[in-house]
């Protein structure tokens, strides 16, 4: 098991770049005193103490990052998602990879001990983080504990734009994570792996779960039949024709795309006529489906 | 807590009142600096968000029942820090809290040292806005001990004192408490007294604190005898609150007040300072208020419209129809 599984050093300077250009020159010092004080004492209290105190002295704006900073980011931590933080959540992020990492017990231990006394931002930017943490294999239950999280930015960090669920979550893990994004109106789209991780098992429970909904008189996400894609079967085909003929357009439009991709022939005759051409011509799509239903 | 109290048949009929008192506080913005919303339901949140309440504390007390170990007290610690503080968002209603040993647990020396272990982890925390709520209950040696420990923990911090003055001896016990503050070397207007009364108010505002009033049913004010308090000693340095918890108690107390002291005649800046700014104002000594941020909370739209569909930003509660049989 490794250590870091990025090149740490480029990563922690490139995250210094994009604080350095959202902070004021007051904040910028703080910050350069605090990893002074980090790096000579390495005092464990005082990293705490720094991790708490963050918003008190960067504030709480939106970033904005440069296009080439996101392109080399992007590099570096494939699909790892910065934009739209705010810099207390990025400066703690960063503060994080400043913490020694060498000896494993230590870090699990001092990471964990800030996990069990975060307040609600703090935990946001805690999972914001995962993708970065070293030692990534010790999070995995971690991340499981924080899809049962009942606070919203808590659940988004987790489950919107963040790469480490798709790469470590075990697949009735990650069948979990989907569901409860679905139970908690998340926008499916920003889920980072959400083709790549279908499975059987998750689209037999989205089909079980459409019916529970028809049941009860309610809608459903769109987004979730592209879970389906590659597991149509004969046992789902009628609730792919259902959506298929549905009267909400964004349901007709899933359906097209769904039947379009899939190569479980029964279910190409199910593509709506009137949708097959913007399909293929790329005009429906699901993020276009997601513009219509965004949440 | 109820009291002992006579119940008739008519106080067991339901309520089927119509909050007329709103209309007398309309587009007034309240400020509960005291209330326990980890016993209060969603239906609370949403009715103090629609009589005015912008912004509330929740300082730590006991559950009801004494806890056994260290870790239940880290757990309703970060509960205060996470959950319901995002429970509240919801709502649109801005939510800090006060963090401490409460006195009736301060009895338990064992458990009492390790909360002290664990505290300086919270009390720094974004949005902690004093040391709270402490202070004596029975006014026993341990209780003093832990409340010493505290002011001295609280000076260290800069922050605010949020004191619990005792139902028993009360007089003595408020009086001892504002003693051992000034002892501390902690300065009269870091310290918000609460759970004051006609008894201990003057000795607590001409000592230069902060005199709180809990607006509470059989056992502490009732906003009559508040509105005869305000017109006798003023609206400086002093708050109402509402100490609402899983007693019976009333979420609504602060705006209440207001619209009683209005129809009583009382100045809207006088109320102003009572059921808002000088909360603000004692707590915001902590840094952590900015009340830029009460609008933040509050100008979550429920109903907002995104390309025809009906959204909710934020984490926000739909709001439900209460006056129908219908449960969708």
């Amino acid at each position: 098991m490794a250590e870091y599984v990025y090149d740490l050093d480029s990563v922690s300077k490139l995250l210094n770049r994009i604080i350095q250009y959202n902070s004021s020159e007051k904040a910028s010092n703080w910050l350069q005193q605090r990893r002074d004080v980090q790096q000579t004492t390495n005092a464990i209290s005082q990293f705490n103490q720094t991790f708490t105190a963050i918003p008190r002295f960067v504030g709480k704006e939106t970033i904005n990052v440069q296009p080439e900073d996101l392109d080399q980011l992007s590099i570096l931590v494939p699909e790892f998602f910065v934009q739209g933080w705010t810099l207390d959540r990025l400066v703690r992020v960063w503060w994080l990879l400043q913490l020694p990492a060498s000896n494993k017990n230590d870090y699990v231990a001092a990471i964990e001990n800030l996990f069990n006394a975060a307040e609600m931002n703090e935990l946001a930017a805690l999972y914001s983080a995962l993708p970065l943490l070293a030692w990534p294999e010790e999070w995995i239950a971690r991340t499981s504990e924080g899809i049962r999280s009942n606070i919203g930015i808590v659940q988004e960090a987790i489950m919107l734009n963040n790469p480490f669920p798709a790469n470590y979550l075990s697949e009735p893990a990650w069948n979990q994570l989907v569901m409860k994004a679905i139970f908690t109106d998340k926008p499916l789209h920003r889920i980072v792996g959400l083709d790549r991780r279908a499975n059987a098992a998750l689209a037999n429970i989205l089909t079980d779960f459409a019916h529970e909904r028809w049941a009860a008189g309610r809608t459903l996400d769109p987004m979730q039949w592209r879970v389906l894609i590659n597991f149509i079967t004969e046992d789902n085909l009628a609730d792919i024709a259902r959506i298929a003929s549905s009267v909400v357009p964004a349901e007709r439009e899933a359906a097209a795309i769904v039947c379009t991709q899939t190569k479980f022939e029964p279910a190409k005759k199910l593509i709506p006529a009137d949708l097959a051409d913007a399909v293929r011509n790329g005009e429906i799509n699901w993020n276009s489906i997601a513009e219509k239903t965004i949440k | 807590m109820c009291g002992i109290y006579d119940l008739t048949e008519k106080d067991l009929q339901p309520l089927t009142y119509t909050p007329a008192f709103l209309d007398k506080i309309k587009g007034m913005r309240f400020f509960d600096p005291h209330v326990h919303m980890t016993a209060r339901t969603t239906d609370d949140y949403q009715a103090m968000a629609d009589a005015g309440i912008v912004a509330i504390i929740e300082p730590a007390f006991w559950l009801g029942q004494p806890r056994t170990g260290v870790d239940s007290f880290r757990d309703y610690f970060s509960s205060l820090l996470g959950w319901e503080r995002f429970r509240s968002s919801q709502f649109g209603i801005k939510h800090y809290c006060t963090i401490g040993l409460n006195s009736k647990e301060a009895n338990n020396e064992k458990l009492a040292e390790a909360v002290m272990e664990i505290l300086p982890q919270f009390i720094y925390k974004e949005g902690v806005v004093g040391v709270g709520e402490i202070g004596f209950d029975d006014q026993t040696a341990l209780e003093e001990k832990y409340y010493r420990a505290q002011l001295e923990l609280a000076k260290e911090a800069g922050l605010p004192v949020q004191i619990h003055t005792p139902h028993r001896d009360k007089k003595k016990g408020t009086q001892r408490s504002m003693d051992i503050a000034l002892e501390h070397g902690l300065e009269p207007h870091m310290i918000i007294v609460d759970h004051n009364n006609e008894e201990t108010v003057k000795e607590v505002l001409d000592r230069g604190f902060w005199a709180a009033f809990t607006i509470y049913p059989f056992t502490k004010m009732g906003n009559e005898r508040m509105v005869e308090v305000v017109k006798q000693y003023g609206s400086e340095r002093i708050m109402v609150n509402s100490a609402a918890d899983w007693g019976i108690s009333d979420p609504l107390a602060v705006p209440k007040t207001a619209a009683l002291m209005h129809e009583s005649g009382i100045d809207l800046n006088d109320i102003h300072l009572v059921t808002y700014a000088n909360a603000v104002k004692a707590f915001a000594q902590s840094g952590q208020i900015d009340e830029a941020d009460f609008d933040l909370a509050k100008n979550i739209d429920q109903s907002e419209k995104f390309n025809g569909s009906s959204i909710l930003r934020g984490g926000q509660q739909p709001r439900i129809d209460k006056n129908t049989t219908i449960i969708r």
